[in-house]
């Protein structure tokens, strides 16, 4: 038990358990240290993996290249995110914030590091349990709702879960590594429609995906950045990476349908996000709709669109989570995460403003930056996939490439209304007087934004060689080739000269003057603010998109909602039959009885 | 980096070439306009003695807005435009592509929209701001049918999206606006440019009547010089990837040069007729037409290219 695999898991939870008696300073510095130590191991791993671990005579942990690559991300961004943390918490959940954040990190990485299916779906159920925990901590009106919402919807999935894997199990075994399942009989079948389900509950999949932005608005901003936006994502991707790659021999149609929900969970999602008043579940929304590209990458069955895929999972754990720390450094100072009230925040906090603006530029996939990489990767395989298809596949595939290269523009739309309103635009006057963030968070997302700058600029250098193509190997795929060209760094480049050109002509052009700004001879004041929110009131009020976002508003679409109705509606018909009277319980086991008998034969 | 690369970016087709030739097709469309109003328009030089009478106006700087990101976001415009325009021009007049293929220029497009949005939203002006959303709004009223038709020339090519690849097949089979799918996705991407370029009727974000020049309010002496600088270079770069895409490249030797020009003229001046025969469309107008009549024609195309028509 002394291998190195088991200390991975065991560190991070012993630090859970001290962290349970110590004070606040010490429960901070023991996390730091057990996240370095775990990083320091996890380096040690790098060309050399540890000997598997067997419990009970069979193997238990074990790390390959597809598990190593979610180790190692799930280390780095948790001692980043953790930077962020050590100053500005929420005085009144510190406490337990900082037992729940070194037990979720043990239990993520119990669950990349578990080769045998019953340790996967302990360490996966305690990751949602620690999920749950943090939804607890909220402390807005519907904190707690959201909480049982995230609990039900995540929960609910393991039950999914539990029941693939057994499924699964019937045919090959409990091992996750080894196994090479065909969808032949319905048994197979079911067991990856079940862990598709767990997959897309925990990364925030279409129609799965709601208590994502919920979750976002309600919880600490903290874990917002550390589970939708980063763990869940590389647990659940991660999922689907092992089913997808392997696990399961999945045919063109599966795949078909995998990528369309892909797709769908693109879209969906970025129309949702574009009309929300509220920064937190803007950001959800693209927490979720961000997973639609991982999910097309990773099912299409095209070895350049999987890597993309694996590949644009860490650039979105790199924005997202930066993303949300920059609204959560503005919140902080500004008091609100409502987009309505906020708003000229770059001139006071202009560090933070510009790490938001790279995570904006990055996940809008805007090149140089890692985004568009990624992304450009999956529209690649994509396109090489439709070459080699029937007209009818391939027109399949190519409206559900069209839907991703459109979702992104929407991404761009709405990061474009909410650097508007939270950063740009007329400052309110009550945030006269507002300071930068503190020097912790504004180096966190510093580090963020550089890692987007650097993995976009250098992604085949550093993480496609190192982890990606790996990782990607690992599943099965081999020969990356691109059949597109792109020199990011060449456009850096002769974007940089040109700018200086530019500046230079202005500079040695230019007289200046500063004065107010003229609105027709009106007096600029606060009633002419432009807060930005309804930018795209005229695509909310367009036919027949109206109608879909008023039901969505109204939850129609709601899996969580439309469960509990009908859970609701059912139980209050066996409410109504329940009358008090003897002769018709009497009557009910008599009917019972002769059902009984009839099943029985 | 290579100097020839330097000499692309800087020269031809990059920098002087495209600003260049942009000042005088602005030439061209103010002098056609004007024949359009019975006016007779203005001389030859006009656009350049324009720009250097801005260089030498003063620049004032907005006391409620980002002053930093109001200058960036001009100069920064001017060098995405500047690349966008290598890397057509070298794909068009030489057939190698230089920094990216069709995706990295329908991406780096995006980005000079993003510079116009900033650059306005940092203005701190409302009329800045609304100008700004309404940008956004257009955007995304002509991305679908942008990305549509230009998918058409991607799937003709092998489904490659390399530009020379693009131009590659045009050669052994004929110019794509001869197909069927390839002249509807040629209109389409005709009037998507038009937005994206936002000239009447698209003028939404500007809308002078409305609210006076929106994201480009506050701009004046260098800075708006460059703004306009930016406005011509388009009037080169979206030609020629309507060329390139759909008219089959442009040769820089014997007949293939006034090809070329013909090309290049016949599309500008579709683009100046649309301009001069159309009031400006409501938003919600523009979002519906692109998104309900434009793109099912485009994704009508798509599916004939994927059959080879």
């Amino acid at each position: 038990m002394d291998s190195p695999l088991v200390l991975v898991i065991a560190a991070p939870l012993a630090v859970a358990l001290l962290n349970l008696f110590l004070p606040i300073a010490l429960r901070k510095a023991m996390t730091v240290i057990g996240i370095i130590l775990g990083g320091v191991l996890v380096r040690g791993f790098f060309g050399a993996p540890p000997p598997s671990v067997a419990l009970f005579g069979t193997t238990a942990l074990s790390l390959d290249d597809l598990s190593f690559f979610s180790l190692a991300f799930i280390h780095i961004i948790g001692l980043i995110i953790f930077l962020f943390c050590l100053k500005g918490l929420d005085p009144g959940t510190e406490r337990t914030f900082l037992v729940l954040y070194p037990l979720t990190l043990a239990c993520a990485n119990g669950t990349v590091l578990s080769s045998h299916g019953v340790g996967f779906l302990v360490f996966w159920g305690l990751s949602g349990l620690a999920l749950y925990g943090f939804a607890l901590l909220g402390q807005g009106e519907s904190a707690s709702a959201t909480a049982k919402k995230t609990f039900i919807l995540v929960g609910g999935s393991d039950v999914f879960l539990i029941m693939g894997l057994a499924l699964a199990a019937m045919s090959s075994g409990w091992s996750l590594f080894d196994a090479r399942i065909p969808l032949a009989g319905p048994a197979e079948a079911l067991a990856f429609v079940f862990l598709l389900i767990a997959a897309f509950a925990k990364a925030g999949g279409f129609p799965l995906h709601t208590w994502v932005p919920d979750f976002s608005r309600d919880a600490p901003v903290e874990s917002a950045a550390f589970l939708p936006a980063s763990l869940d994502k590389l647990l659940g991707i991660y999922l689907l990476a092992r089913m997808m790659g392997g696990y399961f021999e999945v045919g063109l149609f599966t795949r078909m349908i995998v990528v369309t929900l892909g797709a769908l969970t693109v879209i969906v999602a970025v129309m949702m996000a574009m009309v929300q008043h509220n920064g937190r579940r803007l950001l959800g929304y693209h927490a979720v709709s961000q997973v639609g590209y991982m999910i097309m990458g990773v099912a299409s069955g095209h070895a350049l669109a999987f890597a993309g895929g694996l590949f644009h999972l860490l650039n979105n754990v790199l924005y997202k989570s930066n993303l949300f720390l920059a609204l959560g450094s503005a919140e902080k100072r500004a008091g609100s995460h409502d987009l309505d009230e906020l708003g000229g925040l770059a001139k006071a906090m202009p560090a933070t403003f510009a790490m938001a603006l790279v995570g904006a530029l990055s996940i809008s996939g805007l090149p140089p930056f890692n985004g568009f990489f990624s992304k450009w990767m999956i529209y690649q395989g994509l396109l090489e996939q439709a070459g080699g298809l029937a007209p009818a596949y391939a027109v399949w595939l190519l409206v559900c490439l069209i839907m991703a290269v459109f979702g992104s523009a929407l991404t761009l739309a709405s990061f474009m209304k909410f650097l508007h309103a939270v950063f740009l635009g007329r400052r309110p006057e009550r945030f006269e007087g507002l300071r930068e963030a503190p020097a912790n968070q504004w180096l966190a997302t510093g580090l963020l934004a550089l890692l987007c700058v650097v993995f976009g600029l250098f992604a085949q250098a550093v993480p496609l060689r190192l982890f990606v193509f790996p990782a990607a190997r690992e599943a099965g795929f081999e020969a990356f080739t691109y059949p597109g060209f792109y020199r990011p760094n060449l456009i850096l480049t002769l974007f940089v000269i040109g700018f200086l050109a530019g500046l230079a002509v202005y500079l040695l052009t230019a007289k200046t003057r500063r004065d107010g700004a003229y609105i027709g001879g009106h007096v600029p004041s606060e009633a002419f603010r432009v807060t930005g929110t309804d930018f795209y009131k005229e695509i909310t009020e367009m036919r027949p998109l109206a109608t879909l976002y008023r039901q969505a508003e109204n939850k129609a679409f709601d899996v969580y909602d439309l469960g509990s109705k009908a859970t609701f509606g059912l139980s209050h018909l066996l409410q109504r039959a329940h009358a008090g009277q003897l002769q018709v319980y009497v009557l009910f086991i008599l009917f019972g009885v002769l059902l009984f008998m009839i099943l029985a034969g | 980096m290579k100097a020839s690369i330097l000499f692309d970016f800087l020269v031809f087709p990059g920098i002087v070439f495209t600003a260049g030739l942009g000042l005088i097709a602005g030439w061209l469309d103010r002098k056609v306009s004007a024949r359009f109003q019975y006016r007779v328009g203005p001389p030859l030089f006009q656009n350049f003695n324009d720009f250097f009478k801005l260089l030498g106006k003063e620049a004032m700087l907005v006391k409620e807005g980002v002053p930093w990101l109001f200058v960036a976001a001009p100069l920064a415009g001017f060098a995405v435009i500047s690349l966008v325009a290598t890397f057509v021009g070298t794909a068009l007049f030489f057939g190698r592509d230089t920094g990216g293929d069709l995706i990295v220029v329908m991406y780096l497009l995006m980005l000079y929209s993003v510079t116009i949005v900033l650059g306005g939203a940092a203005a701190g002006n409302v009329y800045a701001g609304l100008g700004a959303g309404r940008e956004v709004k257009l955007l995304l009223a002509d991305e679908l049918p942008f990305i549509l038709a230009c998918l058409v020339p991607i799937v003709h090519a092998g489904y490659r999206p390399q530009l020379a690849d693009i131009l590659a097949r045009q050669a052994e089979h004929g110019m794509l606006v001869g197909s069927v799918s390839g002249a509807a996705a040629f209109v389409v991407a005709l009037l998507a440019v038009q937005a994206k370029m936002a000239l009447p009727p698209f003028h939404i974000p500007e809308a002078e009547t409305e609210i006076v020049a929106g994201p480009f309010i506050e701009y004046s002496g260098p800075l708006l010089a460059f703004w306009k600088l930016n406005q011509f270079m388009m009037f080169v770069v979206f030609p020629f990837l309507l060329i390139l895409l759909f008219w089959g490249g442009f040769q820089l030797t014997g007949p293939g040069v006034v090809w070329g020009v013909l090309k290049y003229l016949l599309i500008l001046v579709l683009m100046i007729i649309i301009k001069n025969t159309n009031p400006r469309v409501r938003t919600d107008t523009a979002i519906a037409f692109f998104w309900k009549y434009l793109s099912p024609l485009a994704l009508a195309a798509v599916v004939l290219a994927v059959l080879g028509v």
